[in-house]
């Protein structure tokens, strides 16, 4: 094990916790967009996480496999007034929980400085190791 | 010339950057479904290696040499920690790399220390 392996696996969990960060801002910011590229409302987006090798001694980093979207059913709010109503008068909300969102983003923050943390004492760790024999 | 000190303060050390190492895995993959927390063991292994010794009934016989045992990752497949399989506890394993920086810490000054009095004795102070 080489002692900087250890920053390049806290270093991926910051990076995977950081774009996780930036799915969860676009979900927040695209709410309420009923209309898309795609004709359709937005979807939420959910960030895999994956564990990954990155040496032979079997040290495993995190990295983010994919971005996928949220299958389950949009909302539905009745408005009859609103352009992207339908014949029913039902317009089609992302299926995006506000409130959910904001609990992950909490969750991915404190997740993102436990990996700052991790950083931390390594670095700690091995300036120690420097100080030996300096007296 | 030097004493045993060296040697386990360095398999010591060895042994705390290993678990730093677990830790920081343990920490980035905190929210990674299916991860299995990774642990290491080390002192069981010392406490079995510090039992058996040959016996020595003539002086002529050569003592065991206390061999040191190497340390081992292991991987804890009971605990579920989330629903989705994973099995991190983040608080947990924060305050154990904590711990064990300091440890780490403790165990660099000792190697100074040491290192200070082949200094004291070569200098002749």
């Amino acid at each position: 094990m080489n002692e900087f392996t250890i920053f390049r696996v806290s270093a991926s969990g910051m990076t995977a916790q950081r774009l996780r960060l930036d799915v969860i801002a676009s979900n927040i910011a695209n709410s309420e967009t009923t209309r898309t590229e795609r004709g359709e409302p937005y979807r939420r987006r959910i960030p895999i996480f994956a564990e990954y090798l990155i040496d032979n001694a079997g040290t495993s980093a995190v990295r983010v496999v994919r971005i996928e979207e949220d299958p389950s059913p949009f909302r539905l709010v009745y408005d009859p007034s609103h352009p992207d109503a339908d014949e029913n008068g039902y317009v089609r909300y992302p299926n995006v929980n506000v409130l959910r969102e904001m609990v992950d983003l909490i969750n991915a923050q404190r997740s993102y400085e436990a990996n700052v943390s991790a950083f931390n004492v390594t670095k700690s760790m091995i300036n120690s190791a420097l100080q030996i024999g300096r007296g | 010339m030097f004493n045993a000190n060296f040697q386990i303060i360095k398999v010591a050390m060895d042994v705390a950057m290993l678990r730093q190492s677990v830790h920081a895995q343990n920490i980035a993959n905190a929210e990674t479904p299916n991860y299995q927390r990774k642990y290491v063991l080390f002192e069981e292994f010392l406490k079995e290696a510090s039992k058996v010794r040959l016996a020595t009934t003539n002086e002529r016989h050569i003592a065991s040499v206390q061999s040191i045992p190497r340390a081992r990752i292991e991987v804890d497949k009971q605990s579920f920690y989330r629903n989705d399989f994973n099995g991190v506890d983040i608080d947990y394993e924060v305050s154990q790399m904590v711990a064990n920086g300091l440890r780490y810490e403790v165990l660099s000054r000792l190697m100074s220390k040491n290192i200070e009095y082949y200094n004291t004795v070569l200098r002749g102070v």
